[in-house]
Order: C-alpha cells, then structure tokens, then sequence
C-alpha cells in the first residue's frame, strides 16, 4: 500500500472510534529468503502480512485489538470488536491518554527500493555462492539469505500521524567442517550493500584455521571478543535497563542510576537516524530519540515507559531499534597482534540465558571458533567449552576496544577484556 | 468457517494442478487469540488478535517455493499462488533440486481437539475476576515486589489440502494460566511459578490448574526461596520431579532426535545433534529403565494436531527404548534422508506465514512400572537435590553439554528433604546424565509441561509441543551454585 493508502485506513479509524483516546497503527512486512544447509537449498520463501493494530482506550480503560482484515469497508465492524474488548476491561490505575499532540518524528531514510522489488533470483545465487565454495572445499554450508520491508503508518486520536518504511537484507552464513566452524552475520538496508562474496571467501578461510582444535587448559587468560561475541552478550544487559524492574529491585541496576556500572571506557547509547537506522516512533507514537545508556561507565538513563516517568519525575524513553557500544581503532586482527602473554579470542556465543536475573549472571557456550592466542599470534584453535559471566564485570575490565561494526541493529567494536581465571 | 478454509484450501490446490508443479499444497489458518494480563493487581494488557491468512508451498524440479499472504482475499491468493510458484521455478533456475518426499496415504477428515468449555465464551468479567483474585493473593506479603498473572487462549482452525489428494482440517483450542510471584529480600530477588504451562483444552483446564492455589503457593515458596541459604556444591544425587524434567528433556533428548539436526539444515542456527543417522536402534542413550515415547495423540499434547503441516497423521513412537535410540522424529522431506520410509509427522509450522520444518512431537518418559514414590526415591539419596519446575537452561548446539536451573529447590539428607535452597545448577552430558538415571517413579507422580515457545529455524520459528516425566532419580551429578 502507498503511504496515502495506509493513511486512509488510519484516518478511518481515528474518525470512527467512538472513544476519546484511540492509536492505530496499520504495518505492512514482507520477508522474502532462501534458507540452506547440508549444500542444498531447504527453503525458498516469499510471506507478506498486513496487520491492524487498534488500541482504544476511555480515559479509565484500555484494550488492543490486531487483525489481518484490511479494509476501509469493515473498519466499523473492526472498531465494534475493540469496543467489546474494552467495555470488559477492569479499571486501568496507570491509565495513560496517547501521547501529546506534537510529536516530532525524526525522518529517517531506511529504504531502499531495489531491495524491496528484488526477485527471488540474486539471493538464490548468493546461497548457491555459498554452497559451491563449501563443497569446493569439502566444508557444508547453511543459513539464511534474503530481504525484509516494513511499511507502517500509526496515528493517534490527539492528532499525531506518522509514516515510516525500511529495507533489510541481511545473511546468516555457517560454513562448517564437521567440528571446525565460521559464521558470519551481514545486514545492510540495501542488498547491494551486502559484502557476500568477502564473506563466503572469509568464512571459509576461519573454517580452515579452526581444525586441530584441542581442550581448553585451565588457567587465567585475557579474553578477545570479536563484535559478535560482544553482540550476543548486550542484549541481556539491554532487557535489564528497564528503569520500572531496577527501581522495583528486580534487576542488577537496582539504585544504580549515576552510578559507575561497567569500566569508565564502555559507553552504550542509541542513535535513530546516524550508521544504524532506527524507527522514528514506537508502538504508542511516541517519537524517537537519540539517546546514551551507560556513558564512561556509569548508568545515565534507562528505558521508561510514560506512566512510571511521571511518577518518578523521568523523562520517558525507549531504545528506538539501536545500540551502540563506543569503540577506538582496529580491527579484531589488530587486538590479537597486540595482546600481551595468553589470551584466547571468540568468535561468538550460543544459548546464554540468565543464570541469576537479579545478579545478571549468565551461562553459555562458545560456538564458531575460539582460539587460544600467545604474545600477538594465534596458536592453535580450542574445543568449544561452557562459561558462566557477569557481563557488567567483564565491560568493567575492558583493556582495549576495536573500531566498531554494524551487526543487525547494533554497532559494536571488538575488544580486550583483562585476565579472567578459566 | 472450516468448510470455506477447506474450499480455499482445495481452490488453491486446483490452482497449482494448472500451474504444472510436482506438488503443491495449501494451509488454510484462522486464528482467535485473547491473551489478558495482570502485571502486580493492575490489568496490563487487555489483547485480542484475529488473524487469518494462506501459507502456499510447491515443488518445481524438487525445489521448494513458499508465499504466504494474510487474509483470504481471493485476489490476494490468487497472487500468492503465483509468487510461490515464480519463487520455486528461480530456485531450481539456479541450482539442481534435492527434495524427495516420502510417499504417503493421502488422507481426508477433521479432527477436534479436546475443549469441554470453550473458553471464548467464558465472560471476561470471569476470567478477570480470577486473575485479580489470583493476583491479590500473591500481594498480601509485602516481600512479593512484582508479580506477573496471565491467561491466554487460542483458538486456531486449520485446512490443509495438497496434490495428492488429501484435504483434513482441524479446530483446536490452546489454553495456557501462568502466574509468578517475585520476592524482594536486601540485594536479592527470586520467583517462583506455575510450571505446566498450555494444553489443548478449554476451560476446564484452567480450572484444573487451580491459578489460586498457585498463586498462594508461588507466593509462599518465592519467600522460602529468597530467605533460603544457597544450594551447595559438588558431586551429588538428584531427584527431579516431572515439570523440571520436561525442560531437560525437551532439550537434551527431543532437539537431538529431530532428523533436520542429523542432516545439518539446523547449522547456523539451532545446530545439529551429537547423534549419527546410524545409531538408530544401536546407541545406548541412557540407563535400561529409560524410556522415551513420542506421541502426536497424547490427549491434552500441544502437538496433538489431527495431521502435521504435511498432512500425515500424528502418530506415537518409541524415541528411546531400553536406553536405546530408537529413531529420528522426521518429515516427509527427511524420512527417507535417515533410512525410513515414511515420516512419523513431525512437520509444523509456527502459522500460515511460515515454512513448516521438522519439530520435536509431544514426547515422555514412561513411568516405573514399579509402585515407587518420590519419597522413596528420596529415601535413598544420601547427599543431594529436589528440584522442582524450569529455572535456567543452557545446552551446546550439538546438545552434548548442559547446564540447568529450576524452580524451586530442597536440600536432601540423609535420605530426607531438610530445608529450602536458592541458586543451584547442575550441569552434565546428555548420555551421562540419562545413563546416570537410577529410579523412576510410577504414573502417580506424573507431570505435564506445555511449551508454546521453542524456538527453532530461520527465520525463527515458535513450537507447541507437550513434555511429561513422573519424579526420577539420577545419580553423581556435578552440582554447582548460582553462576559459579
């Protein structure tokens, strides 16, 4: 649908409610990928959905009502479904009108139309690239390769209204030879800004480096994160922020806003329209903002929604699609070739979950390469092995960071954390 | 509404016949979900979803294409007819089809899933007034600092249809209570839930599950558990109750068992198994008394269906049998890849936008044939663990190596439970772990957990499927404390 289209449906919507506070939101996506593994395509796929979102609310009650049913003609049959819902709701004590007239959203150019027109052709060919370097060099291939579009237009009865659309393409790859394995994550808002090919050829060289892996030693190492390994450990400190749970004592931030968290060299902000795009308003209408997390160690703001801002004189605040961790200069190779006696270098992690949510202390295993590293050089590749990390001390003993790489939505620089017993 | 899914269904499936592909067929999906939530006695979420849509799958030269649209626009259909088919013709332009599907009886029917009350017109005033009761209670102590309360229903009607002549469809009902208390003591918090999640069935269900009994329960054992001293550490025995040992089932016996694992199509993302397409009926998996069945017709089992998403009956099988593996759950697509001959059924789809892909049935492990109670098992442990419920859960992408929490946690001695404990994992290998398994006890300690969310495939993909374990008993394990 064209922006006027899915604007249309939302007046619609907003001109017919019959309670004061209404958001629609109306949101096109399409996902269109292949997916392989075993060196043979196991997925071909093209899903588009078209989905509206209907709160309602009567300045005591409240009720969300989503359906696939799009069209202007049934908008009253769809309104007198959410008005059942919200007739039997209780009393809401954080009731909250939408929010203010006036939002400014910024605008973001997150689109790219050749990759939302794109045929099915151009990602079969990079998962068949993929497949034949695999068998060329006797390694399997598997992941996903293909491209994303979302279209949303949201408007609220206070007189907000707001359009957005973005592209993805991205790919999984996992080139693996029995035990040793690579993998690699690409996205980028343009399919042509993919870098497959580098990627293939340099999966497939870390597949090599990665046989003759032996048992880890125990003993006290330096630990070297490329940004993926950095990627799948942020998330949980992410959730954790939520400014709500930290001041009802549910997580490590508990009494910590201001107050030095992490080593004063690890800084977490988001960015809505710089190197990662963002989205311009969340699902309330609520514009988006630039916004820093953790600054130099220590916990400036957290995530807040708008009724327990107002009870604790905050202002509200969510994370607008990205993170970013802070970073200096030089690629992962540049960090091992200048770390000093044993140190052992991740390529990423696999299945961490909280062990202690109140501690934020997490368990997981290495997955894809971990490499045992002595005086600047890599020795020898180690078997993948279990660990169980507080996050927040690891970023509290960062001696070193990389210069930072877009993974997914969040920008993260590889980096040295100091000995650590193992 | 089923007869028109069924006559979408079988309208695309004639569609396809003129389109010359291999195979083709349709699923056909209407889904009502009500989920209402009561974050600490406020209601926090008051949400309903209608959602309809066609998910299309063909073969063209043995490769796959697949669309889905939502709605049943015909329009709309018609168009995705034609993307899944432009889809599969430009796979097997690029690269040689691989996709052999095992041969099946075509099969034609409808199934109902067990629902006495149907719980769409259960009024809302009711539903509630039992989570504010529910939360109420779990709020008279002031060391519950937060509590989540929540009932969800789904009603989901499906047709299927293909070119081989089947055309089955289905109604179920999928009604899910939770409730968790968070107690708050100094610097440390702990929870405690209900632990046997969904099943298909109305109602009924909810009143089975008993939600206030819960939320006194979770109440008084989220405050046993946050004045509990922490659990010790070392090598020790374990007596794991039904709801816990569902989740390390789940992860170290019904993910290892999926065929797709074996056959490296989970790599890059869930990842493969320990296990070879030839240890079927040769590896020893655990101990003689081990016994796994799987089973798509467990009344009540999220995964009980009717069909899968490839239109094969659900079916029941020995997994593990004596200790050992006896064979891959598998998909039309993967029967024949592990040396079988037809698919047990195992191909579901999280909804109509997505591929269908091999995930784990309801499976359990069958109960002692002795009359043995948890108490005796306990009785017989010297130095060990009680747990009970899902805490943490971590296993490698080969499910070898794994680390597990739990719900709730009693310190044993001597041959008896002596006090309430906090922070314990264990950790272990999945064959020395199952080989480790010394006692279980008989039906009357059985227990059900009923997952709505493994996750599994790219893009991700949520599971339903229903787990069920009497109290065991497991011997020598490494126990450690919170995250050392």
């Amino acid at each position: 649908m064209t922006r006027e289209e899915l604007m249309e449906v939302i007046e619609a919507v907003l001109e017919k409610a019959e309670v004061p506070d209404v958001v629609a939101t109306l949101t096109e996506q399409r996902d269109a990928a292949v997916r392989f593994g075993q060196n043979r395509i196991t997925q071909n796929m093209d899903t588009f959905e078209r989905k509206l979102r209907i709160t309602l609310g009567d300045g005591e009650r409240e009720s969300v009502y989503s359906t696939h049913r799009i069209d202007i003609d049934v908008v009253p049959e769809i309104l007198s479904k959410a008005m059942d819902m919200l007739k039997t709701a209780s009393p809401d004590p954080e009731y909250m009108p939408p929010v203010p007239a006036g939002q400014v959203y910024p605008i973001i150019d997150a689109w790219d139309s050749m990759t939302a027109e794109a045929d099915p052709v151009g990602r079969t060919e990079a998962a068949a690239r993929a497949i034949n370097t695999a068998k060329k060099n006797g390694m399997e291939a598997s992941g996903l390769v293909g491209m994303t579009y979302e279209n949303t237009a949201i408007g609220t009865s206070t007189g907000n209204l707001a359009h957005h659309r973005s592209t993805e393409a991205y790919m999984r790859l996992t080139l693996d030879r029995g035990k040793p394995s690579s993998f690699r994550l690409l996205s980028a808002e343009a399919w042509n800004d993919l870098p497959v090919d580098d990627a293939i050829r340099e999966v497939a060289a870390e597949v090599e480096a990665d046989e003759d892996q032996r048992e880890l030693e125990p003993g006290e190492y330096r630990l070297i994160f490329e940004p993926q390994a950095v990627v799948d450990l942020i998330p949980f400190i992410a959730w954790s922020m939520n400014a709500r749970h930290a001041d009802e004592g549910l997580t490590v931030f508990s009494g910590k806003q201001g107050e030095s968290v992490t080593g004063s060299n690890f800084t977490m902000t988001s960015e809505v329209n710089g190197f990662l795009k963002g989205t311009p308003f969340n699902g309330e209408g609520l514009a988006s903002n630039d916004a820093v997390w953790i600054d130099g160690g220590r916990l400036v703001n957290q995530p807040c929604t708008r009724y327990w801002a107002q009870q604790t004189g905050r202002e509200p605040l969510f994370i607008p699609g990205t993170l970013a961790i802070e970073g200096d200069s030089g690629s992962t190779g540049d960090l091992v070739s200048n770390v000093k006696g044993r140190a052992l270098l991740f390529r990423r992690f696999w299945y961490i979950r909280f062990v202690d949510q109140k501690e934020l202390s997490l368990t997981g295993m290495t997955r894809d390469g971990v490499f045992l590293v002595e005086d600047g050089k890599v020795v020898h590749p180690v078997e993948d092995f279990r660990w169980n990390w507080k996050p927040l001390d690891l970023f509290s003993r960062i001696e070193k960071l990389g210069a930072p790489e877009r993974k997914g939505q969040l920008s993260v620089p590889p980096m040295i954390i100091g000995p650590t017993v193992l | 509404m089923i007869d028109k899914m069924r006559d979408i269904a079988e309208g695309i499936v004639g569609q396809l016949r003129h389109r010359s592909v291999d195979y083709g067929d349709a699923r056909v999906e209407n889904t009502d979900l009500e989920s209402l939530t009561f974050r600490k006695q406020r209601l926090a979420e008051s949400d309903f979803q209608a959602g309809q849509g066609v998910g299309i799958r063909v073969l063209v030269n043995r490769c796959w294409g697949f669309a889905s649209c939502s709605g049943f626009d015909s329009d709309e259909v018609e168009k995705t007819v034609d993307r899944a088919v432009s889809v599969a013709r430009a796979g097997a332009g690029v690269m040689e089809g691989s996709v052999s599907l095992s041969e099946e009886i075509p099969s034609t029917g409808h199934y109902d899933g067990p629902c006495e009350r149907n719980p769409f017109d259960i009024p809302r005033s009711e539903k509630l007034d039992l989570l504010a009761r529910a939360a109420d209670i779990m709020h008279t102590s002031p060391l519950i600092n937060m509590s989540w309360s929540n009932l969800k229903f789904e009603r989901k009607r499906k047709a299927f249809s293909n070119t081989e002549g089947t055309l089955v469809s289905s109604d179920l009902v999928f009604s899910m209570p939770t409730i968790m208390a968070y107690a708050v003591l100094g610097d440390d918090m702990q929870n405690r839930g209900f632990q046997e999640g969904a099943r298909i069935a109305g109602w009924e269900w909810i009143e089975q599950a008993d939600m206030i009994f819960w939320a006194e329960k979770c109440r008084e054992e989220a405050i046993m558990k946050v004045k509990a001293p922490e659990g010790p550490s070392g090598v020790m025995d374990l007596i794991l109750d039904g709801t816990h040992l569902s989740l390390t089932m789940h992860e170290s016996v019904g993910h290892p068992t999926e065929s797709d694992r074996v056959l490296g199509w989970e790599a890059s993302m869930a990842g493969r198994t320990f296990l070879n397409i030839d240890d079927q009926e040769k590896l020893k998996y655990g101990s003689e008394i081990v016994n796994f069945v799987a089973d798509n017709t467990m009344p009540y089992g999220l995964a009980s269906w009717g069909w899968d998403d490839d239109g094969v009956p659900c079916q029941k099988w020995y997994t593990i049998k004596d200790g050992i593996f006896q064979q891959f759950g598998s998909v039309r697509e993967t029967a024949l890849l592990v040396n079988r001959k037809q698919s047990t059924g195992c191909c579901r789809a999280m909804d109509f936008a997505s591929f269908p892909i091999n995930r784990q049935p309801n499976f359990y492990l069958e109960p002692g044939k002795k009359q043995v109670t948890p108490d005796d098992l306990i009785s017989e442990v010297d130095k060990g663990v009680y747990i009970e419920g899902r805490g943490s859960f971590s296993i490698d992408q080969r499910r070898i190596n794994f680390q597990f929490g739990g719900d709730m946690f009693w310190e044993i001695k001597n041959g008896r439970k002596v006090q309430p404990l906090k922070k314990v994992i264990y950790r272990s290998k999945t064959r020395d772990f199952w080989g480790s398994c010394d006692g279980i006890a008989d039906d009357r300690s059985f227990k059900t957990m009923g997952l709505l969310t493994c996750g599994k495939g790219e893009p991700m993909q949520a599971a339903r499927m229903t787990h069920g374990a009497s109290t065991s008993r497991f011997r020598n394990i490494e126990v450690g404390r919170g995250a050392e």
